[in-house]
Parts: structure tokens; C-alpha cells; sequence
């Protein structure tokens, strides 16, 4: 089967509530459903306004990697999020307490998007630094460490 | 086994007081060789090792030791270098490559005050150093201007001579710290060795605000400027050489230095006069593992004090949220401390300290909290941009007091090159434990002048490690409780010298780097001045 056959649009996967969560996805187009479980979660839980397409299939290899059951797991956290229009602040109490073969796979996702690590303990790997999430929502006042923050003693001034 | 090399002056260690040491000895005309036991690293390697790092908050993760040359590793596995058996786990981070463990450190360049000097006497505990603050001062002012440092006139630190540089412009988050808490606390302007201006053909400051683990721009002094600067003036430096023993000679005088390259071939290095600088653990391990016949524990071991009275700055501290936008990050890492409790009637009670702010960024903290505590969608960026902006974190940075018990000694293991492996027995002193309470209620009042909310206190009876070994080779005037002279003479061997912060008498509430290179640079004074050695060609030979 060819990509272009293959490929669906991220919409066909949501249903209205989480459509609603990330209005700006509908138009993605996905290689397969895999990969667009993959890109719907990460943007419920990222809950950005747009993904990097790129970074997200960086992401989603590493993660598929690590470990070959992920795209069922996530395919498995999207029905529950559809089934039950889970408020994204409350996915992981709901997981621990009602999905726990499920509970870990939000801070997976997490820490891939706002972290830019996959994986944990001596088989992590970095994929994203300067465009983790974490270092793109404060960009507008900080800089990742490393990079200079401006001439010398641009610091003194007030942030914002 | 024939020798491979040869000079007047053989120094163990290229870190930045090994490295100082020899710079200061070649450039008086004699021949030095440095034996350094980890490989040569750049800095752009460093940088890139960061960057890609899974764990940022490790600072040892851009520093993997070398198969042949191993220092202690804990993340995210400890690799049981360095063997515990006290109490209190003493979990020491050093860097064994070429420039030693500045590569990773804060710049931090302070003084001791003058009291510091002369606990004993003055407060019943501790001990005194065989000399005091003034006979120092010169060697503090000259490592200053060769570090370069900037800082301030008010830290308690008397000086006969400006500091080389104007203190590091205060980042706004500072500034509002100290006037905020002013009513109560004076906030100084730390004494680091980073620029304020160019400063030796190296950049000002331009607030990359990853001081540690590396500065990517070289705006603060470490030991590989200071490797760099002693190879330039000539002195012959071999990395990869992980020097397991010395030998000596009838009289008991060094003969030469014994190493085993990364293939365990081992070379011999003789010299007229050996400096050990190779830090407070390994330089004591050397002078163990060098036992002999006629030195059955060890070199300058035999009153049973090599390796004794350890030291080092354990921290306890306060997280809390200010009531105004501050957003640490901004500049550098550690620029503002309030030195108020480093000196008083009440070290003859508790610990004295000081209080120091971070300036750290705390986005990779709050992530991993947020990520802990599962926040997701829009509400994550929210409480990021308010914890990044809102986190204040004061630490104190305690006084151990010298005691016999806390040591470090050889452990059974031993490390992949074969040689015994480090052991260390640590404890935290009532002394300590009583300074560490003492400090709740200065934390309690700057957050309360702050506005802060959230109060998260560090885990009561955890200590943090600064990393500021002391201790293990202690200078004195009795050969009876000390390791050396005041002069960093090993008693027992005329041409056996230690430098380094293991020297240190006492540690004082000040990070050791400064003190353990001036009182290394008046060792090399007495050095050169002891011992008048022609120029002997720092030769190396195939064997």
C-alpha cells in the first residue's frame, strides 16, 4: 500500500469533544492511524496551538523504539479520551485510578514533548533541546542554558 | 621497567591548582611534567554533551569518566566508585580529565574572612592554620588576577589591592532580592572568577546561564585555561596517565611517580621534587596505595592521618514562590549570597553559613514537578510560565568542622584498571545539624519579606553535597595530627609536596577552590625557593 493511500486525516480519529481540544489538528494529515493516535494525545496533553509535524515523528519513532506496544497503548488512550471527553487535567487521575495499564503512557508522552527525553534510566535518549516544548513556551523571556542571553549585562533589565 | 620520562618537577593532577602549581614552576626556568590520568576534552564536546544530555539537572552527565581513569557516577546508575561506609552517605562528584573538576563549577572565587583562620582559638572548635588571613592575602590577590575575578568590596574579606574586575552586572531578579530583604540582610554581589569585561583575551559574561556544567564561552576561569596556560609556558603534559603509585628511595625521598596508560602498561616518571595535586580523594588514595616496606600505610602515613578529616559544605534549603515575576535564568548561575552568618560568637555553638541565592533556571525542574504531578493541555504552559517566573531558592552552605573519623581510606574493590577502588566514612556533626536549624528562620524571614507562598523546605536530616573536598591531607605545625607542613611539605619526605583543597585545615563557609590555590601558590613560592634545581629538559624517551 502506497503513503498516499495510507495517509488519513487527523480528524477521522476524534470525536467532537476531543476535536474540540485541538480545533487547529483537524486538517493534519497522518501517515497512519498510529501515528495519528500518536499526534492526537500529544496535542491533548501538550495543548498547544500547533505540533512541528517533523519533531512528532522524531518523537513517535524513539517512543516506537523503546517500545514495540507503544502505538497500541496510544491508539488505546485516545478511545478512552474519546469515549469519555476527558478533561486533559484530569487524565491522569482518571488513569491512575481507573486504567493503571494505561496510567504511564501520558508522562511518556509528556516528557517527550516538553522535555524532548524519551525513555528512562540508561536508554533515555534526547531528541529535542532548543525545541522542547518547555523551552519554546518560556522563549519569549528565557533562553535554553548555553545559549547567551543577550550582551553583557542585558540580565539587568526586567524581564517583561 | 625503564623510564620514559624525566624532570626537575613532576606534578599529579592537571586540574586548576596542579596546573597553576606547575605554570608557576616552569616559568622560573625549571622543567615540569604533568601527569594527568583522564583524556584531553574540548570544550565544544562538553557543550554538546549538555545539550544532548537526558539528564540537564546532572552535571556530571556531560563528564562520563574515561574506562581507564573512573570518578564517582550516580545517575543514573552509581557506578560504586566511591565505596561508602560511614553514617551518611558522603556521595563526593569530581571530573578526572585533563583541567580537573572546574571544568564544572560555579567560578565561585572567595576569600575565607579573617577568622576563619583561627577558630580554635577564638571559638574553642576546630583547628587553627599554622598561619592567618594576612600572610595569605598576596597569594589570594595573585590568584585572583590570574583567574581573573570580579566581586565586591563588601564581603568581609579584607583586601590590600583592587579586584581585577568590577562585580558582574546583577541580574534583575537579584536586584529585587536585595532590596525587597534589605531591612534585614545585606545581599553582596558574589566573588567569582567570571568576567565583567574581556578580560586575558577571554569574553564577559553573556549569560548562557550554564555556568555549571560549562561555560560554552570561557567567561569563567577553569582548570583547562589553566592546563592550556602551563603547557603554553612550557611544562610537558600526559593525559591518560593514571598515576597508581610512588616510589622512594632510601632516605624515603620520591624516586619517581608510576603510571598506567589506557592499555595498563604501566611507565615511570622521575623527577627531583613530586607535587601531588590530584584532589582531596585521589590524592590521598595515591599516598595509601604507594605503602611500602619501609611505609606499610602508605606515604606521609605514618601518624594514620592521610586521608583523615574530611570535609566539605553540605546545604540545606527553601523553595518558595515570590509574589512578583523575577524569572531566574537570566545571567548567570549564582550571583548574590548574604555572608552576615559566616563569622560570630556562635561558631563556638553552630555552624556558621552562607546564604546563597540561585539564579538557575527553573524550567527543566518545573517540567519534571508539572510532568510528576500530571498536568496537561493549556493548564501546563500556564503553571510553567508561572513557576519559571515566580521560584526563589535560598541555600545555606554549612561549615563541617575538621574530625579524625570522617575519612577516606582504600576500599577492598577495586576499579577496572585494577587498583583499590576509594572508600569514605561521613558523618554530619551535631555542630553542622545546629547551624542547618539556626538557618530555618533566615529562610522563613526572606521569604516572608519576598511575599512567598508555597514554602517547600528541603527533606530535614538530607544534607546536599557542594562538592567542596577538604580536608584528607591537612596542613599543620604538629607531625602528629597533620599530613604536611604549613608549607605543603609532607613530613615524613623532604621532597613530597601536596596542594590542592585536601591541605585545608578547616573549610570555612566559602567554596574551597580559591583558598586551596593560594595556599598552593605559597607552597610553590617555598618550592622555588627550597629547592634550586637547574633546568633539566622535560625529556621523554621510548622505553
Amino acid at each position: 500500500m502506497s503513503d498516499i493511500t495510507r495517509r488519513c486525516l487527523l480528524a477521522s480519529l476524534l470525536t467532537t469533544y476531543t476535536a474540540s481540544l485541538i480545533p487547529w489538528a483537524l486538517a493534519q494529515p497522518v501517515d497512519d492511524r498510529d501515528q495519528g493516535a500518536f499526534l492526537a494525545v500529544s496535542a491533548i496533553i501538550a495543548g498547544r496551538q500547533s505540533l512541528d509535524t517533523d519533531q512528532a515523528k522524531r518523537l513517535y519513532d524513539a517512543l516506537v523504539a523503546i517500545d514495540k506496544s507503544f502505538p497500541t497503548k496510544t491508539r488505546e488512550l485516545l478511545a478512552v479520551i474519546n469515549t469519555r471527553n476527558i478533561d486533559p487535567l484530569e487524565l491522569q487521575k482518571i488513569l491512575d485510578r481507573e486504567r493503571s495499564s494505561l496510567a504511564g503512557v501520558p508522562r511518556i508522552i509528556a516528557s517527550a514533548w516538553f522535555l524532548g527525553i524519551v525513555g528512562s534510566g540508561a536508554s533515555a535518549r534526547c531528541i529535542a533541546y532548543e525545541r522542547a516544548l518547555n523551552a519554546i513556551i518560556v522563549s519569549d523571556v528565557l533562553k535554553p542554558p548555553t545559549y547567551a542571553y543577550g550582551v553583557y549585562g542585558s540580565w539587568t533589565a526586567k524581564p517583561i | 621497567m625503564p623510564d620514559v620520562a624525566a624532570a626537575d618537577f613532576i606534578v599529579v593532577g592537571s586540574g586548576i591548582i596542579g596546573s597553576t602549581v606547575a605554570r608557576r614552576l616552569v616559568q622560573s626556568g625549571a622543567s615540569v611534567i604533568i601527569l594527568e590520568a583522564g583524556p584531553r576534552v574540548t570544550r565544544a564536546e562538553i557543550v554538546a554533551r549538555y545539550r544532548n544530555s537526558t539528564r540537564r539537572s546532572d552535571w556530571m552527565s556531560p563528564y562520563p569518566p574515561a574506562p581507564w581513569a573512573p570518578h564517582p557516577i550516580y545517575q543514573p546508575v552509581s557506578n560504586n566508585y566511591l565505596l561508602q561506609s560511614g553514617p551518611y552517605p558522603y556521595e563526593a562528584e569530581y571530573i578526572r580529565q585533563v583541567g580537573g573538576t572546574t571544568w564544572h563549577w560555579a567560578a565561585q572565587a572567595w576569600r575565607n574572612v579573617p577568622n576563619d583562620f583561627k577558630i580554635k582559638s577564638l571559638y574553642g572548635v576546630g583547628v587553627d592554620w599554622p598561619f592567618g588571613y594576612d600572610e595569605l592575602e598576596p597569594f589570594y590577590q595573585e590568584v585572583e588576577e590570574l583567574m581573573g575575578v570580579s566581586g565586591a568590596p563588601n564581603t568581609g574579606s579584607p583586601r590590600t589591592k583592587p579586584f581585577p574586575m568590577e562585580p558582574v552586572a546583577e541580574p534583575f531578579a537579584m536586584r529585587r532580592i536585595r532590596e525587597r530583604i534589605a531591612s534585614d540582610y545585606e545581599v553582596v554581589t558574589n566573588t567569582t572568577a567570571r568576567n565583567s569585561r574581556t578580560y586575558d583575551g577571554r569574553p564577559a559574561c553573556c549569560g548562557n546561564n550554564s555556568c555549571q556544567p560549562i561555560c560554552p564561552i570561557d567567561a569563567q576561569y577553569h582548570g583547562g585555561l589553566a592546563a592550556h596556560a602551563a603547557e603554553t609556558a612550557g611544562a610537558k603534559l600526559i593525559p591518560d596517565a593514571n598515576v597508581y603509585r610512588l616510589d622512594h628511595d632510601e632516605q624515603g625521598r620520591i624516586s619517581a611517580a608510576l603510571y598506567y596508560d589506557p592499555n595498563k602498561s604501566s611507565h615511570r616518571v622521575t623527577g627531583k621534587v613530586f607535587i601531588i595535586a590530584a584532589n582531596g580523594i585521589e590524592s590521598p588514595r595515591l599516598l595509601l596505595l604507594s605503602a611500602s616496606d619501609k611505609f606499610p600505610r602508605g606515604l606521609a602515613n605514618s601518624n594514620d592521618m592521610v586521608g583523615r578529616n574530611l570535609m566539605d559544605h553540605p546545604s540545606t534549603s527553601l523553595t518558595f514562590d515570590a509574589d512578583e515575576d523575577l524569572w531566574l535564568g537570566r545571567g548567570p548561575q549564582s550571583p548574590s549570597s548574604i555572608g552576615a552568618m559566616r563569622d560570630g560568637p556562635f561558631r563556638a555553638e553552630h555552624a556558621p553559613y552562607r546564604l546563597d541565592f540561585t539564579n538557575i533556571s527553573r524550567v527543566d525542574s518545573a517540567t519534571n514537578a508539572l510532568i510528576a504531578q500530571g498536568v496537561y493541555g493549556d493548564e501546563f504552559a500556564r503553571r510553567l510560565r508561572h513557576s519559571a517566573a515566580r521560584e526563589l531558592n535560598v541555600k545555606n552552605v554549612l561549615e563541617v568542622l575538621p574530625d579524625p573519623i570522617n575519612r577516606i581510606t582504600l576500599s577492598d574493590q577495586k576499579d577496572a584498571m585494577g587498583i583499590p577502588k576509594p572508600e569514605t566514612h561521613y558523618s554530619i556533626a551535631d555542630y553542622t545539624r545546629r547551624g542547618h536549624e539556626r538557618s530555618q528562620q533566615d529562610f522563613r524571614r526572606i521569604a516572608e519579606l519576598m511575599g512567598g507562598s508555597n514554602l517547600r523546605f528541603s527533606k530535614e536530616g538530607s544534607y546536599a553535597n557542594n562538592q567542596h573536598i577538604c580536608g584528607t591531607l591537612s596542613m599543620g605545625n604538629d607531625p602528629n595530627s597533620s599530613v604536611c607542613d604549613q608549607w605543603g611539605r609532607a613530613h615524613e619526605h623532604d621532597n613530597l609536596y601536596l596542594a590542592g583543597t585536601g591541605v585545608l585545615p578547616t573549610c570555612g563557609t566559602c567554596n574551597s577552590t580559591e583558598n586551596g590555590l593560594a595556599v598552593a601558590l605559597r607552597t610553590t613560592h617555598r618550592i622555588l625557593a627550597e629547592h634550586k634545581v637547574g633546568r633539566m629538559p622535560a625529556s621523554s624517551r621510548l622505553g
